[in-house]
């Protein structure tokens, strides 16, 4: 089981991170734009379209490693009171009610409506450039199958945490500031043990 | 009849591509009243606007899938799946009118080639009529006067469909937006140009407060009709007569659109000029020419795809002969009305 | 049970399983789909292909087309339809560039510089070492819009800088968490963004509108914090010439040159670019997120980690709010459906209130939302249940919408979660207490309904600029 989670975690960080790059390109892109347009009074077609197609896929496919992350919003301010156990017991069944029927409906739904769009090689209908978004379209579908994997991840996190009151972390990861603060000053209070 | 009052209607939930404001959701009115009154009630229209459920460019994808029963939009709006879709809604000037057009549409073949377009190629689910014969599309709102080919150049601008194709190929830079988003773009910049399609659109989307040059005339979407979708399964099941109620209704809608339109049109053109002060042109000689130019390279290129070719030649036979008598049976109706209201109009 | 019933059930339920602490995202999208499923229930589509078969169909055949029976429904549809509007919403694309930029702006090295040079420039005004800290915060968390970042680190570095200094711990605390709280707020801030995409107002106009609103709540801040340290000198005694140093005035300009104005003039551009309508809001951030990088070279800050923590830190949050639209957009169209919408609104204009009544009703609400809420879910779930009533009273969604920005400036004020307060004890030295942040915050949660009243009685603070830019 333990080794499922850490299989999921890393397929879900690796995903969400490589994508995550698309900021990068969306930047310079973005830039690029301003430049030809405002500079030298010539601005592509195209921008628009590639903007939001990295926006979406970017968002998209950082779902999953969000999640085994704990990213996700939560209304945690009863949840962060309990113990492991009981938030174990509640997320299992909330599991099976609230995430694998949306996230199979993206998946099935999804490869319905990616495929119509690959069969006539839909292209966006935002400019004339004829920007490929059947592509675009599939992308609900990977980020669907990674989130599926990432919750049965998810639910032996919470198998683990009934059996020992103990949450499984996601390995070492890139944190908010706050929170490396927040974590450095508790670690001096404590004499630097954890 | 009891037995039919008895029954409670049948609900058709229809969504438009055009804003809660636009006048256009009247004219999509025109036809669902039509429909519930013909129908004796068996039938009734829950008409939305853009966004309701799907967004403006997606009502295709709603009606086929049937998350929409019926929508009431303009072909182009999904010419993403095929650029031949704008052919049935605004495609390149040969002459006609939109009236030759929708003529072209209901007698001329064009209805066949649209089954074969949505139904055999893309293989979608649905089922289309065309209606309401629009006035030729102005040119559009500008910040500043643009009299040349050559003043377009860099100009971030929106219209829709083989236009847009048309307008980048004369070197503006083309975004293809719903009406609704049009002066949120205008605002943030995104465009810096942009037509819709008649005045009183235009003015309810407050087109006059982000640009004030109006130019009138022009050959990029000569003519234009609306579409009205239904999703096919949802149409198969209906009874006979009423299937015939929502596909004629859309004849009878089309006369009541164009003399709401006649009345509304001409009447906020001259509210545009005398209450928002804009600056009311034709648009160049020189701009004209370059616009038959582009199409021309378009046509050419568009040419290369069988079925764009049979739709084409189809229309171009359509126009040859059926034009050729409009313009030689046609007076010159500027002459008669230079003759009872002298000095109004500059050609 | 009639359909109406069922949408009010469906939010009902909905608010009592947010309090299970599941992830919100995927609890919309599955109250959406599932409800959506009974919305859209039709028989006669989920048999239509079964009914079709003849005799001669095998087992196979008809045992398959009787399951896909139950998945032909609608709502599968609605759903993905909605899933793509998201994913393609033009105006949500500036959320991952501006995140970008923010996270960037924080690794660049800036906010020490920048205390340390305003504490020196405003050495003369009363309470300097507040004053210098609220600026330090305002200007920070502007560029950066990220609040707890802005806390921490200036808990880190201004608090133990007052506290040596005798300041008074509750106060000092209450500057930095209602300082590092104005990101939300002050364009461009990303919330905005999001309610732009929630409720359709323009962006552009909404920067514009809440410009002066922001200046207005900084300046009260600002009146507070010099006006108590007038009345009440021992909470926020005069630094001495060791705890500030004396410089001479040259030798502050190029301090301020090389901290204050970089990233004023980031700033800026950034939302002057914004506001004159020469750039996109998206175009606007990725020039920020651009100058951010530049900036960050020049402060030698920019290192290969800095740059994976920006862009990873990036996806995540951006995930976050935009999954949220997600479940969002798919549950509100199943409420509206089902006829939720309707039913709220004749009940509220039921209730006959007047405008005011109404709006302050409204904000109420959204204030005790934030108590147990972040503004993300309040902004993209709760805000546009508000949002048709607004013409009924004719109140403007522009203003509204600053209303809201503003009122939610104490989410993360107010316990039981006051996120502010919470980071800032987080980091801060032990013998500063939790109650001792509360306390310190409440003036400053005085100065947020103040400003409000002020809104309210002179709209145009809202209105002024947006009618500037862009005309009625
Ligand atoms: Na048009
Ligand atoms: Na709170």
């Amino acid at each position: 089981m333990l080794r499922f989670i850490r299989f999921a975690d890393t397929l879900s960080a690796w995903f969400g991170k490589a994508f995550a790059w698309l900021i990068v390109l969306m930047a310079v892109g973005t830039g690029y734009e301003v430049f030809v347009r405002y500079v030298l009074n010539s601005p592509t077609a195209w921008a628009l379209d590639v903007s939001f197609i990295m926006y979406g896929t970017l968002f998209m496919m950082g779902g999953a490693y969000t999640l085994s992350r704990g990213g996700h919003v939560r209304g945690d301010f009863l949840y962060r009171l309990w113990q492991p156990r009981t938030q174990a017991k509640v997320d299992l069944v909330l599991y099976f009610i609230f995430f694998f029927p949306g996230v199979t409906a993206l998946i099935l739904t999804g490869w319905k409506y990616a495929a119509r769009s690959w069969s006539y090689t839909e292209v966006s209908v935002n400019s004339p450039a004829g920007v490929p978004i059947f592509q675009f379209k599939s992308v609900m579908v990977a980020a669907g199958i990674l989130l599926f994997i990432q919750g049965i991840a998810q639910i032996c996190r919470c198998i683990i945490a009934i059996r020992t009151n103990e949450w499984v972390e996601a390995e070492e990861d890139v944190m908010e500031t706050e929170d490396i603060l927040i974590k450095k000053a508790h670690e001096a209070e404590s004499g630097g043990h954890i | 009849a009891p037995a039919v009052l008895a029954q409670s209607p049948l609900v058709v939930k229809m969504q438009t591509s055009w804003p809660a404001s636009d006048i256009w959701m009247d004219f999509a009115r025109q036809y669902t009243t039509r429909v519930e009154e013909m129908s004796g009630g068996r039938l009734s229209v829950d008409l939305l606007p853009a966004g309701a459920v799907v967004a403006a460019f997606q009502v295709m994808d709603g009606v086929n899938d049937g998350v929409l029963d019926a929508a009431h939009t303009v072909p182009v709006y999904w010419y993403g799946k095929h650029k031949a879709a704008s052919f049935f809604g605004t495609g390149p000037v040969w002459g006609g009118s939109a009236t030759t057009m929708l003529s072209w549409f209901y007698q001329g073949g064009g209805d066949e080639l649209y089954r074969e377009l949505t139904q055999d190629i893309l293989g979608l689910n649905v089922y289309g009529f065309m209606g309401f014969p629009m006035f030729a599309q102005p040119f559009g709102w500008f910040k500043g006067e643009v009299n040349t080919v050559a003043d377009l150049q860099g100009f971030k601008y929106r219209t829709v469909g083989l236009a847009a194709d048309l307008m980048q190929a004369m070197g503006m830079s083309v975004a293809q937006l719903p009406g609704g988003e049009i002066v949120p773009a205008m605002e943030r910049g995104v465009i810096d140009a942009f037509e819709f399609n008649n005045p009183s659109s235009d003015m309810r989307f407050g087109a006059q407060d982000v640009a004030k040059n109006y130019y009138l005339s022009s050959y990029h979407q000569a003519s234009e009709s609306f579409e009205f979708l239904f999703n096919k399964d949802f149409f198969d099941d209906l009874e006979p007569d009423l299937q015939a109620i929502l596909k004629y209704g859309v004849e009878a809608a089309s006369t009541a659109n164009t003399a709401s339109a006649m009345d509304n049109y001409s009447s906020d053109l001259q509210k545009l000029v005398s209450e928002h002060g804009v600056k009311v042109h034709r648009t160049s000689k020189d701009i004209l020419d370059g616009e038959l130019k582009a199409w021309d390279g378009l046509i050419e290129e568009l040419g290369k795809d069988e079925y764009m070719k049979r739709v084409m030649d189809s229309q171009r036979a359509w126009v040859e002969r059926v034009t050729y008598y409009e313009l030689m049976n046609a007076p010159d109706y500027a002459l008669a009305y230079d003759h009872y209201f002298p000095g109004k109009i500059a050609l | 049970m009639t359909d109406p019933h069922v949408a009010i059930m469906m939010l009902g339920l909905f608010i009592l399983i947010v309090f299970l602490g599941f992830p919100i995202a995927f609890t919309l999208m599955a109250m959406g789909i599932g409800f959506g499923y009974y919305a859209y229930f039709d028989e006669g589509r989920m048999w239509r292909s079964y009914n079709r078969l003849d005799e001669t169909a095998s087992w196979w055949d008809s045992t398959s087309l009787w399951i896909e029976g139950f998945l032909n429904n609608r709502i599968f549809d609605l759903f993905i339809n909605q899933t793509y509007t998201v994913m393609s919403n033009e105006v949500l694309t500036a959320v991952p560039l501006f995140l970008f930029m923010g996270y960037i702006v924080e690794r660049a090295n800036i906010v020490d510089r920048l205390f340390s040079t305003l504490n020196i420039a405003s050495k003369n005004v009363p309470g300097s070492m507040g004053v210098a800290a609220l600026i330090t915060c305002a200007l920070f968390a502007t560029a950066t819009g990220i609040v707890g970042a802005v806390v921490t680190l200036m808990g880190l570095l201004a608090l133990p800088a007052m506290l040596k200094a005798r300041y008074n711990p509750s106060f000092a605390s209450g500057i930095i968490c209602a300082g590092g709280t104005l990101g939300i707020l002050i364009p461009p801030s990303i919330m905005l963004i999001v309610y732009a995409a929630a409720s359709g107002v323009s962006i552009v106009r909404l920067y514009a509108g809440a410009l002066l609103p922001g200046f207005t709540l900084v300046g009260l801040y600002l009146v507070y914090v010099m006006g108590r340290s007038i009345l009440q000198p021992s909470v926020a005694p005069r630094p001495t010439s060791d705890e500030v140093p004396d410089v001479r005035f040259g030798k502050l300009l190029v301090m301020l040159l090389t901290s204050f104005f970089p990233l004023a003039f980031l700033i800026l551009a950034v939302l002057g670019s914004i506001l004159f309508g020469l750039a996109t809001p998206t175009e606007a951030a990725s020039i920020g997120a651009l100058g951010g990088i530049l900036l960050a070279f020049a402060y030698r800050a920019m290192t290969w980690d800095r740059m994976r923590e920006s862009v990873y830190l990036t996806v995540r949050t951006t995930a976050m709010v935009c999954w949220l639209f997600v479940g969002s957009y798919t549950f509100s169209s199943v409420f509206s459906y089902l006829g939720g919408e309707q039913v709220i609104s004749e009940f509220v204009t039921g209730l006959n209130l007047s405008p005011v009544m109404f709006l302050i009703l409204a904000q109420f609400i959204i204030f005790l939302l934030g108590w147990p809420l972040e503004w993300s879910e309040i902004i993209i779930i709760f805000v546009p249940i508000f949002l048709p009533l607004l013409p009924h009273f004719g109140i403007d969604p522009l203003f509204f919408g600053i209303l809201v920005a503003l009122n939610l400036q104490t989410s993360f004020l107010t316990p039981p979660m006051a996120m502010s307060a919470y980071y800032l004890k987080g980091i801060a030295p032990p013998e500063v207490r939790l109650t001792q942040i509360f306390a310190g915050v409440m003036p400053f949660l005085f100065c947020v309904l103040l400003s409000m009243v002020l809104m309210y009685i002179f709209p145009e603070i809202v209105f002024v600029l947006p009618e500037l830019f862009y005309g009625g």
